[in-house]
């Protein structure tokens, strides 16, 4: 029986089959050559595997590790970020809350967090001191966060919220169900006016704006 | 991913020869598998996945540094005259890397891919792109001249 080196490289890796792997194995028995390059392929691969063991023991560079872990975090924040989005909106799907749909179908939210539409009109305009008491949206108050930005709380059947002025808007800080959603049969999770308030009152920079401090700010474009 | 990366690094350094341009090698492909991760099937293996594809980067790089070279050789032949450049850093070289540089690169990832990364033949002729077969005799080919190489006392 010949046995090619091919075959003696794979019967030392493991890599023959059963029935063929006993023919080599009685073909090296009998052959002191065979069982000599037997022996130097796995004193090869010994050698091979001790001279490459460092590198692994070595720590890794951070310009290796540092991609990743970068890339890693922010998959993390994507299905987080998901996650709440699936949180906020599932409240619309309640069969229960039917009547708070066509509510949802003109709420003035923005595609990407800001006020569009009529609440976004609301916050330009509208005045803690001079709103009609019969106003769809209203205005809780109005503050200056950490930052200097002009804040506004508000509260409206549809939403409820907290909206802070910068270059592209009115941008929704803290969203939550408006009243209509609140008051049906399953309560879900969002925002009061009280938590709106309380929330407002952890962000606010110092006291709510009083009815001049607001009129100008509006004037100023709550710029 | 992160786990992986000892063992990326220790195919590039076998595959590039050298560690340092080994790790240049794993970065490229680190950055090329954030890339294209959408393309990696789930239940597949990740660590053939990315072996695979930083051998196909190191094949391109190999490709642009030859292209390079044919532009410079002249100007570099002409400056490496005498000067012996090299030498002492290839004192410090291993045998054994000394040994792997001088395989063409197909019988040296074979090597690497089945004797040190421990992939079967099958495994290692999927990352390589060939039949078991060749796998097989490229292995033999490239094992039989590092211990051509090494001599006896391996």
């Amino acid at each position: 029986m010949t046995v090619t080196r091919e075959e003696l490289a794979a019967y030392a890796d493991g890599e023959l089959d059963a029935a063929r792997g006993a023919e080599v194995a009685a073909a090296v028995a009998a052959d002191p050559a065979l069982k000599a390059q037997i022996d130097g392929h796995r004193a090869l691969k010994a050698a091979l595997g001790a001279h490459f063991a460092p590198i692994l023991d070595t720590p890794l560079p951070e310009r290796l590790t540092a991609p990743l872990q970068r890339r890693e975090a922010e998959i993390i924040d994507f299905a987080a970020a998901r996650n709440r989005r699936i949180a906020r909106w599932s409240w619309i799907a309640a069969p229960a809350l039917a009547a708070a749909l066509a509510l949802a179908v003109f709420m003035p939210r923005g595609g990407d967090g800001y006020a569009s539409g009529g609440l976004a009109e609301t916050l330009d305009t509208q005045l803690v001191a001079a709103q009609p008491a019969d106003a769809p949206t209203r205005i809780l108050l109005s503050f200056r966060d950490q930052a200097g930005s002009y804040c506004r709380a508000f509260a409206g059947e549809a939403q409820s919220g907290i909206a802070c002025r910068d270059a592209e808007g009115w941008r929704l800080v803290t969203e939550g169900d408006g009243a209509a959603a609140q008051t049906g049969e399953y309560r879900m999770a969002g925002a009061s006016a009280a938590e709106v308030l309380e929330r407002a009152q952890a962000m606010a920079a110092g006291p709510a704006l009083d009815a001049e401090q607001e009129r100008a700010a509006r004037t100023r474009d709550w710029r | 991913m992160l786990a992986l990366l000892p063992r990326l690094r220790r195919f590039a350094a076998g595959l590039a020869r050298d560690p340092a341009d080994g790790d240049d090698l794993c970065q490229a492909t680190v950055m090329r598998a954030l890339d294209k991760r959408a393309q990696w099937l789930p239940g597949t293996r990740l660590d053939s996945w990315m072996m695979t594809m930083m051998r196909n980067i190191w094949i391109d790089e190999q490709r642009a540094r030859i292209r390079r070279s044919e532009t410079f050789v002249a100007e570099e032949a002409g400056m490496a005259v005498g000067a012996g450049g090299g030498q002492e850093e290839a004192v410090e070289l291993s045998v054994i890397d000394r040994a792997l540089r001088t395989l063409p690169d197909e019988q040296r990832e074979a090597v690497l891919l089945v004797m040190v990364e421990g992939y079967s033949y099958k495994e290692a002729a999927e990352i390589v792109g060939c039949p078991v077969g060749t796998l097989n005799s490229r292995l033999v080919r490239g094992r039989d001249a590092l211990m051509a190489r090494l001599g006896e006392g391996v």
